[in-house]
């Protein structure tokens, strides 16, 4: 796996609700193979493995279910 | 372009041992740890998943090395004495110059991350170790007893020698730095405790 498959950001998905609320669209979705999210860290970073989709992707799925998310850029 | 520069990961590596020690798991986050280290946080998300998976690791790699440097020239044929004191010396020598890494080890003990860890190191440990103690038994050099009875006795002495030298005193707040001859001459008691009386 390299790394430029790893996409990350920066999120307010500080809960377990929170994340409930975005798990199914992440779970569900072909192109991701794996996702995390760093609760316990002020960014509440997602980490997501996907070889096909980029920071916009993700961006707009976790907008859409109602939660900020952008880029974390180095 | 994100490179995996090795002294950058020996760099994390310490650091995070030192923050633990200091802020406990607690107080430990990803985003001080990347300041601490002048590095971007994505650096260390990329190769760690969150900060449970980060100490997991960090963990994980510094058990192996004490394992390493703890059964370096260890042979579980040598005899009982001499076995023992390979022991005492590696041991002593990993806890002197690692003093952060023994803390850290010290504080995972009470974690939830200790099983992952441990299961990870024990089984060369275990197999050599328990060679070792049969062959002593078998030899008559040493009875046999339980493991907790044997620790307490064969090691216990060492590692609260090493604290008292961590902590520059020992009972009563007086100054103390170890050196050879408490080391050797503490060893000396413990061989005497163990060696069978007939």
């Amino acid at each position: 796996m390299g790394t430029e498959n790893i996409l990350l950001f920066k999120s307010n998905i500080k809960t377990a609700s929170d994340k409930f609320a975005v798990e199914r669209i992440l779970d569900m979705h072909p192109h991701i193979d794996q996702w995390t999210i760093d609760q316990q860290d002020e960014d509440c970073v997602l980490r997501v493995i996907s070889p096909r989709l980029t920071h916009n992707h993700i961006i707009d799925m976790v907008k859409g279910c109602g939660y900020h998310c952008e880029e974390l850029t180095d | 372009m994100r490179i995996r520069n090795e002294d950058k990961v020996r760099l994390v590596k310490q650091k995070a041992m030192e923050m633990l020690v200091s802020d406990g798991f607690e107080g430990f986050s990803v985003n001080k740890l990347a300041r601490a280290c002048g590095i971007s946080v994505a650096t260390l998300y990329i190769y760690y998943k969150d900060k449970d998976d980060l100490i997991t690791e960090i963990a994980l790699e510094e058990a192996k090395r004490m394992g390493d440097i703890t059964l370096g020239d260890f042979d579980p044929e040598l005899s009982f004495v001499a076995g023992l004191r390979k022991q005492w010396e590696n041991r002593s020598k990993y806890v002197l110059e690692n003093p952060i890494a023994s803390a850290f080890f010290e504080q995972l003990r009470t974690s939830t991350y200790q099983d992952k860890v441990m299961e990870c190191i024990i089984c060369d440990f275990k197999a050599k170790m328990d060679t070792f103690m049969q062959n002593a038994i078998k030899n008559k050099e040493v009875d046999a007893m339980p493991l907790e009875v044997y620790w307490s006795v064969a090691y216990a002495p060492l590692y609260s020698l090493l604290r008292f030298h961590h902590e520059g005193r020992s009972l009563g707040g007086k100054p103390f730095i170890l050196n050879d001859d408490i080391i050797w001459r503490t060893f000396d008691l413990v061989v005497k405790a163990l060696t069978p009386s007939n």
